[in-house]
């Protein structure tokens, strides 16, 4: 009974999705006069440049008015709610004072660097910086219709299956070989440290947090409940191109890479889409990384990968901290009492998990075998260290 | 109950009671004291228990601050200081006012739930008589129980703890905690607001950095300290304001940091190393610890929850919401927390052989509160698992006297003799070599 209610699910979902792919190049978000120009812009300073910008300032302000727009109704149901209504003003302000979190510096330091110069390189290199490696594709989803991005990004083949077929032979090989090949190195690591939509995303959440503005808490079951989008999505992208459409009809990234790269771009259902991922992940971080197809592509590959996650099930108390922070929601990273390999196939090696981890070596990021990251206590609560010296001092005034 | 006029009889129980109560927790706080290796710095934590046991005082705090009765680890405090109030564990270990709840409960209930009901009867304990609130996890039918018959004499407010922990358990949990945050704000007219929670939070958080220092010492050097000491410095938590037991502890761990340099030990033998688990220890039933340790073992760990673990595991924030921060308080009360109450609660073994690790423990005393159900239970798991890993165990079952004080005795001495034949050869010449 429940398996027939699955398959009418993804069922459902299936059909949902293929309408809107229907009308995906249909619904114009913002048109420009002439299509897709690829002559460069002067300067980044230029008008020109600035009326490129237009989509995706568009995108910008409706987004940030559906957030509003969000906060509202839910400040609409706390009021309500019998428990939470006496809260009201404490849930719905952001005081002055903080929580001892932990010490900035760090691995986070370094995800965000690579984050920041990845995409900063994806985007500009080309344009800026004039570096173009057009032979290597690289899984990523940073659009290639910005046709000045630094190198190919594997998307667009994807999505073009049909064309990539009449391809000459080497520019095939040339594609499957640096696709594979990034995928096999790094398998989500491209996510959780290098992808443009991975860092808009964390930015969206960055902002939340600072405003300390509540998320929505997803349990297993919502998760559970996008697996079928998720995999809709993979076949949306590697399918749709023999059935007449394409997933770059409404692709959300193509609002972002372009645009910024300078390059007159129209966008339909993209720019719809890329609105709805925006607000998702401002309220769920990395809300389109769960349903991403290219995520799950990668993700295929996740037991031969060489970055993975270890886990030492003894010293786990079972706390849920890791799961709390998990931005793909893996439960069994705080499940799992046997296997040491916890390397999931939506994880996205972002390492938040062994960062929120306050038991040592419970949780390990593993690079062939070595440890680069592990979880402690003391790295947890190294918030506090400022507290303690504070009293030595007092302490050591007062003898 | 203060207000009615004492007869004469009454009144004369009562001080038959204080001096019979205070006669107890001294004997036992001086026995503790006598014991070596006690770090100088532990002395404010002993004048906390002399003062609440012996000296019938109550919570030191300011003018009209009002203190709130919690029992079990899963009433979040944070919750408390935020609403401007301080927390204080009610939880007992009083021999003197089991036997007066012993006429109160049933025979077969637990002896902590007596010596509260008793404490509640007899009405001389300001720590008891003071409290605006108390708050009371139903953690077991005792407890269940308990919650009625307080809420006849005092406030009370009661939390249902979930049976699993499952994600819904968790959102249903995060509701009951602000229901239980509201009627703190009615009891202590404050209102709890984002800055409040992140005060309250930092201070509770602040003691448990102190404490994570601590356990970090503890477990760099064997026999750096005695279990029973660390025993009084948990015990004195439950009466102190969590930012000043940070402090305290603070000074402890500086102390120990020079033991470490030192290499200083509270023994220069490899007395055999015991991981106490079981029902919790409160003062001034310390009598297990007490007897281990007097008899040549030393108590290396403990899992209960009056001890290192009702407060070793952190609250971990991850959203900075105020929504963000009741969830972390939500998740810490129940996740890590391994106590019987839930359903499926085998996270205990693997805590267990992680402390077994640690600490390098050699023996288990499994300890059973007479007529607690639940950790009976679980004895038989644990003893499964504990005998996979070659560490032997055993359980002692108490109760709130001191009648069985002989029989425990010889079953402890008895249990350290065997550890000790275990013990490799090798271990033992080195121990000559010391003395040689
Ligand atoms: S529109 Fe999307 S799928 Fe198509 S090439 Fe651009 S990023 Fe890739
Ligand atoms: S899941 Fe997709 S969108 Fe997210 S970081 Fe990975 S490739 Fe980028
Ligand atoms: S399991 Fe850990 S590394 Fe993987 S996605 Fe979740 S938080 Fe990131
Ligand atoms: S955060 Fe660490 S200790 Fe907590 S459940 Fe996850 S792995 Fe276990």
């Amino acid at each position: 009974m429940k398996q027939a209610k699955k398959i009418w699910l993804t069922a459902g979902v299936c059909a949902a999705m293929f309408a809107l792919a229907w009308f995906a190049w249909r619904l114009p978000f913002f048109e420009f006069s002439e299509e897709y120009s690829a002559e460069q812009v002067g300067s980044f300073l230029s008008l020109k440049y600035l009326k490129n910008l237009l989509p995706l300032i568009l995108i910008l302000l409706l987004s940030s008015l559906g957030i509003l727009i969000c906060i509202g109704v839910r400040k609409r149901i706390i009021r309500k709610d019998p428990a939470f209504g006496r809260f009201f003003e404490a849930r719905t302000g952001s005081g002055g004072k903080k929580v001892p979190g932990q010490r900035k510096l760090g691995f986070m330091t370094v995800r965000w660097a690579a984050m920041l110069g990845a995409s900063f390189l994806m985007i500009f290199g080309g344009t800026a910086l004039n570096l173009r490696f057009a032979e290597v594709s690289l899984p990523i989803f940073s659009c290639p219709v910005n046709t000045e991005q630094m190198t190919e990004s594997s998307c667009y083949y994807l999505a073009h299956l049909n064309d990539l077929f009449e391809l000459p032979l080497k520019d095939i090989l040339l594609f499957f070989g640096t696709t594979i090949g990034f995928a096999l190195l790094l398998g989500r690591v491209i996510c959780g440290f290098l992808c443009p939509m991975g860092l808009l995303q964390d930015v969206v959440h960055g902002i939340r947090q600072k405003a300390r503005v509540e998320g929505v808490a997803m349990t297993d079951k919502m998760y559970a409940a996008l697996t079928p989008v998720k995999w809709m999505m993979v076949f949306l992208l590697l399918g749709l191109s023999f059935l007449g459409g394409n997933f770059c009809n409404f692709c959300p990234l193509v609002a972002v890479s372009p645009i910024l790269a300078g390059i007159q771009t129209s966008l339909y259902f993209s720019g719809f889409f890329m609105i709805f991922a925006l607000i998702g992940s401002f309220f769920k971080r990395r809300f389109f990384c769960l349903i991403c197809p290219l995520g799950v592509l990668l993700g295929l590959l996740h037991r031969i990968t060489p970055f993975r996650i270890k886990k030492d099930c003894t010293a786990c108390t079972e706390c849920g901290a890791c799961y709390e922070a998990c931005p793909m929601g893996i439960k069994q990273i705080y499940t799992e009492r046997e296997k040491t390999d916890v390397t999931d196939m939506n994880c996205i090696l972002c390492g938040e998990c062994i960062r929120k981890c306050p038991e040592d070596n419970a949780l390990a990021m593993t690079f062939a075998g070595k440890k680069i990251y592990t979880a402690s206590r003391k790295q947890v609560m190294s918030g506090y260290h400022a507290e303690g010296r504070k009293q030595d001092r007092r302490r050591g005034g007062s003898v | 109950m203060n207000t009615q006029t004492v007869s004469p009889r009454e009144q004369r129980q009562k001080d038959r009671f204080i001096s019979k109560a205070s006669q107890t927790a001294a004997k036992y706080l001086r026995r503790m004291e006598e014991l070596s290796g006690a770090p100088e710095s532990m002395v404010p934590f002993f004048r906390v228990l002399r003062d609440i046991y012996v000296d019938g005082k109550d919570v030191s705090r300011e003018d009209g601050v009002k203190t709130v009765g919690t029992y079990c680890v899963m009433a979040p405090h944070e919750l408390i200081y935020a609403a401007g109030a301080i927390p204080v564990k009610l939880c007992s270990g009083s021999y003197t006012a089991f036997s007066i709840g012993d006429d109160l409960a049933p025979r077969d209930a637990c002896p902590l739930v007596k010596a509260v009901a008793g404490f509640q009867q007899i009405g001389v304990m300001p720590l008891y008589d003071n409290c605006a609130l108390m708050v009371l996890p139903i953690t077991c039918d005792c407890k269940k129980k308990l919650a009625g018959y307080l809420a006849e004499r005092c406030e009370v407010c009661t939390l249902q703890i979930p049976v699993s922990k499952e994600d819904e358990d968790i959102e249903q949990y995060v509701r009951e905690l602000y229901q239980f945050l509201g009627v703190l704000e009615e009891t202590t007219g404050n209102r709890v607001t984002y800055d409040s929670l992140a005060d309250a939070m930092k201070k509770t958080g602040y003691a448990q950095f102190e404490l994570s220092r601590f356990l970090r010492l503890k477990k760099s050097l064997p026999y750096l300290l005695r279990g029973t000491h660390i025993m009084a410095m948990m015990n004195a938590a439950s009466y102190m304001p969590a930012d000043e037991w940070g402090r305290q502890l603070h000074l402890v761990n500086r102390e120990l940091e020079q033991r470490i340099s030192r290499n200083e030990t509270v023994t220069r033998r490899q007395l055999p190393r015991i991981l106490l688990t079981g029902s919790p220890i409160i003062f001034p039933n310390i009598k297990i610890p007490l007897l281990i340790e007097e008899m040549c073992g030393i108590l290396a760990a403990d899992e209960t929850c009056m001890g290192e673990r009702g407060m070793s595991d952190p609250v971990v924030p991850v959203d900075q919401s105020f929504d963000g921060l009741m969830r972390s308080l939500a998740i810490r009360a129940t996740r890590p927390c391994s106590c019987p109450t839930f359903a499926d609660n085998r996270q205990r073994i693997f805590r267990l052989k992680q402390m077994i690790r640690d600490y390098q423990i050699e023996g288990v005393i499994y300890h059973v509160l007479r007529g607690c159900l639940v950790y009976d239970f679980e004895y038989r798991q644990i003893e499964e698992a504990l005998g996979e890993l070659g560490i032997p165990v055993i359980r002692l079952e108490s109760d709130y006297n001191e009648e069985d004080v002989e029989q425990l005795r010889i079953r402890i001495e008895a249990f350290i003799e065997l550890i000790k034949l275990k013990k490799p050869p090798e271990v033992r010449r080195t121990e000559r070599d010391y003395y040689g």
